[in-house]
């Protein structure tokens, strides 16, 4: 198989999931990338995970109220699915239509919420955008439930045009102005949300969107420059036809999916780092009736994803981090104790998942790394990847062992890398990976006392990888 | 003017009262899996919880009219303690055991907590579990052991010596695909909830199959996902229909009879805790009155007893309450 083929199955992969072991890798190259790109665009193609499994085995994942049982729900999720980019997509609506368990106090509804996003993730974005403001998780988030016909709370109304969906602006002009974001929050009163069972003593109901018609201004409103009696639906039929709304869903993907892009509040003045990718997308975006998974399919197939400038261009996630680690070494690949103390690491490296920061959500690419967060992510990942016991660094070991009876420092070096990703480091890097490795010299694994040093090495070697500074890109 | 009772069986059944609420500790249950009857209505319920929340994962003892008398057993892999407890039951020497199926093992516990003995090794030889699910003692003091990912069931002496097995892995009569909940027939017949296949099946109580009820699907006799089972002085079969949220009531020939959904009345445990609670008083009326179905319902039942007094006893998994109801012996006016 050709060494190019694995690297880009494994630059989609990546970026399309979170990351493979290079069986997987292997496989899927096999089969072939727009093959596997079709795959990833269909989920409901592809089993699922086993959910009678996880009831049975994590009965507290079901309708659970505590967040922590949620976070590692999805985390399993992320591990296992082998709809990947299902996973991945739920994750980048999460980071964009923020709503945080610190407010919600509701685990279960943060669940509901992240599986609106695996449902309609990839559909139509009209649709999307009306799930999300038919989601009562939502609507309490973002004072909905508090804005009325006589008493408004434009909170919803501002996020949704800022952070949702138009953007505060784009080619240096401003997407809305104050009176939209007024008008935006009269067509959405009387979107609330219906009584709701108290957790004691026998647990929550579900929350359940209610629409109250005494509560609805239904005058006329101009927005956007169109007048009519809009309610919150009109309102999301005019903000989906705006060309800022097509730049805003442009430039997220461009940002989440191939390189890291500056933070949104400089997206108004900042023009994007490939304005042609960005204009493919937003034609697609209008082409397609504004289908998310056309523009996916439009990304994942164009040459500027494919090329080798935007490989490991981006700061891995918290997320990406832990989830990838453990696909890699293989650990927690089916339903086990233990995977509450993982799912708390993405909150050490500063990803509370299911509790953004703010309604903006978290700064991505080099904001996710400081001195204490860089210290968890080397943690976390060194552990995993010196830890031999793992199937997937038994695999890496059986796999350099059959490079040949005895390996010079260079190519184990070569090989360790071209196993963990095939991951790209600079020369610097290199050479200190290889000065390392020289001075236990060449590598034999013919006796069992070689084969344990061997392997010894390769888990040491694997170790001082992840600690590497490339180790932390994506 | 005639009765029509078109071919059903005339059995009714009345609720009686709940017991339980949500509670770490104390004074109720979390995620309950199984439940064993003692003398003088003593009832021991095994919660599972879950790792972030070890101080849930024990046994409660306390009474069918919710008294409160203790609880055992703790989170861990040491003598007494459970990683993923499934199962309990009771000997005729008020012995208790408990399945793990993580850590494959049945560890035996006095009425009072005590821990006495454990046994079980990981494996599919005879004699070995991979994921022990339900357990039942015969009359003879036989255990059977559902070994879910065995697919088979296992007989053991009560200090775990082998002393036979029966069922294999498919979809054909006798075969097992993930089992769980086992209950017996008064005349010694041996019914698995045979989870993954959505049907329970009947056995003799040496391994001979007998017969097969249901199919997968939410109609009249199907299951989705059952596991539990018993079965009544009568030989009415009871199935813990858990993912379609309901009981369904068999009779001896596997015909359906009648189903539960739930009639859930507050307990005493839990008007206690709402009464120290006002706001929740007020959200729970304001909601009552949109809904007030969703408190009564079952959600996810998952196991299911009966005792000589007729009472059914309904475990109710996710809102961690035990619903028990009368089997009626004269007709009572809905």
């Amino acid at each position: 198989m050709a060494d190019q083929d694995v690297a880009l199955m494994a630059h989609l992969l990546r970026r399309a999931g979170f990351g493979a072991s290079r069986d997987e890798i292997e496989a899927k190259a096999t089969q072939g990338y727009d093959a596997t790109v079709q795959a990833l665009l269909h989920p409901d193609d592809q089993p699922g995970v086993e959910d009678d499994l996880i009831m049975r085995y994590q009965p507290s994942y079901h309708e659970a109220a505590a967040i922590e049982n949620n976070v590692q729900s999805w985390l399993y999720r992320m591990i296992n699915s082998p709809r990947q980019l299902q996973e991945k997509v739920a994750l980048f609506w999460h980071m964009i239509f923020c709503a945080g368990h610190s407010k919600i106090d509701s685990g279960q509804e943060m669940g509901i919420m992240i599986q609106m996003f695996r449902d309609h993730g990839m559909g139509s974005f009209r649709d999307l955008l009306l799930q999300l403001s038919l989601s009562p998780g939502m609507m309490y988030y973002l004072d909905n439930s508090e804005s009325h016909k006589a008493n408004l709370n434009e909170n919803y109304g501002r996020e949704l045009l800022e952070l949702f969906s138009l953007g505060v602006g784009m080619d240096e002009a401003f997407n809305y102005s104050e009176d939209d974001v007024k008008v935006c929050a009269r067509a959405f009163t009387g979107w609330n949300v219906a009584p709701a069972y108290p957790p004691f003593p026998y647990g929550r109901s579900p929350w359940e969107f209610r629409f109250d018609p005494a509560d609805h201004d239904d005058s006329e409103k101009t927005f956007l420059g169109e007048t009519g009696n809009w309610d919150g639906s009109d309102i999301i039929d005019i903000v989906c036809k705006q060309p800022a709304t097509a730049r805003f869903l442009a430039r997220h993907m461009y940002n989440y999916f191939v390189a890291d892009e500056p933070q949104i509040p400089a997206w108004r003045l900042t023009p994007p780092r490939d304005e042609a990718a960005i204009k493919m997308l937003e034609k697609t975006y209008f082409d397609s009736g504004y289908n998310i998974g056309a523009m996916l399919e439009v990304l994942f197939t164009s040459d500027f994803f494919k090329s080798e400038d935007v490989r490991y261009a981006k700061v891995k996630s918290p997320a990406e981090v832990v989830a990838g680690t453990l696909r890699l070494v293989g650990d927690h690949r089916e339903i086990m104790p233990g995977l509450f103390e993982i799912s708390q690491e993405p909150k050490y490296m500063g990803m509370d998942l299911m509790n953004p920061p703010t309604v903006e959500g978290w700064h991505t690419g080099r904001e996710w790394i400081d001195s204490g967060t860089l210290v968890e992510r080397i943690n976390f990942a060194s552990d995993y990847l010196g830890n031999t016991e793992m199937p997937g660094i038994k695999d890496i070991v059986n796999r350099l062992a059959a490079m040949g009876g005895s390996l010079t420092p260079a190519d184990f070096v070569d090989g360790c890398l071209d196993l963990v990703g095939p991951l790209l480091v600079g020369n610097d890097t290199r050479e200190e990976l290889t000065a390392h490795a020289q001075k236990s010299g060449e590598l034999s694994h013919g006796s069992d006392a070689e084969r344990a040093e061997f392997t010894r090495r390769t888990g040491e070697m694997l170790q001082m990888i992840a600690a590497t500074a490339e180790f932390q890109f994506g | 003017m005639s009765t029509h009772f078109f071919g059903l069986s005339d059995r009714t059944y009345s609720y009686s009262h709940s017991v339980g609420r949500s509670e770490f500790s104390g004074t109720g249950f979390r995620n309950p899996v199984d439940f064993a009857l003692g003398a003088d209505d003593v009832v021991y319920v095994l919660n599972r919880s879950y790792e972030n929340r070890p101080d849930g994962i024990h046994v409660t003892v306390c009474t069918l009219t919710e008294d409160y008398i203790s609880e055992f057993g703790s989170y861990g892999e040491a003598d007494g303690q459970f990683m993923w407890p499934t199962s309990i039951v009771m000997d005729k020497d008020e012995k208790l055991y408990i399945a793990d199926e993580w850590l494959n093992r049945i560890s035996v516990f006095s009425k009072d907590g005590e821990f006495l003995s454990k046994w079980g090794t990981s494996g599919s030889g005879d004699g070995e579990l991979d994921r022990p699910a339900g357990l039942a003692i015969s009359s003879d003091q036989t255990m059977f052991v559902v070994d879910s990912r065995n697919s088979r069931v296992q007989k053991f002496t009560l200090d775990g010596k082998f002393l036979g097995k029966f069922g294999s892995f498919g979809s054909g009569p006798g075969e097992l695909n993930m089992p769980w909940g086992i209950g017996l027939g008064p005349d010694g017949s041996v019914f698995v909830a045979d989870w993954r296949n959505d049907r329970i099946q009947q056995f003799t109580a040496d391994g001979q199959w007998q017969a097969t009820f249901g199919q997968s699907g939410d109609g009249v006799g199907q299951f989705n996902r059952p596991n539990g089972v018993c079965v009544d002085q009568d030989g009415d079969v009871y199935v813990a229909d858990w993912m379609n949220n309901r009981v369904q009531i068999l009779s001896p020939e596997g015909r359906f009879i009648n189903e539960m959904s739930g009639n859930h009345v507050l307990s005493q445990w839990g008007r206690d805790k709402l009464a120290s609670n006002p706001d929740m008083v007020r959200q729970r009326a304001i909601a009552m009155a949109q809904d007030p179905d969703f408190d009564k319902k079952f959600s996810h039942p998952c196991a299911i007893k009966t005792d000589g007094q007729g009472r059914i006893m309904v475990l109710d998994h996710t809102r961690n309450r035990i619903q028990l109801y009368t089997k009626d012996k004269e007709p009572v006016l809905a």
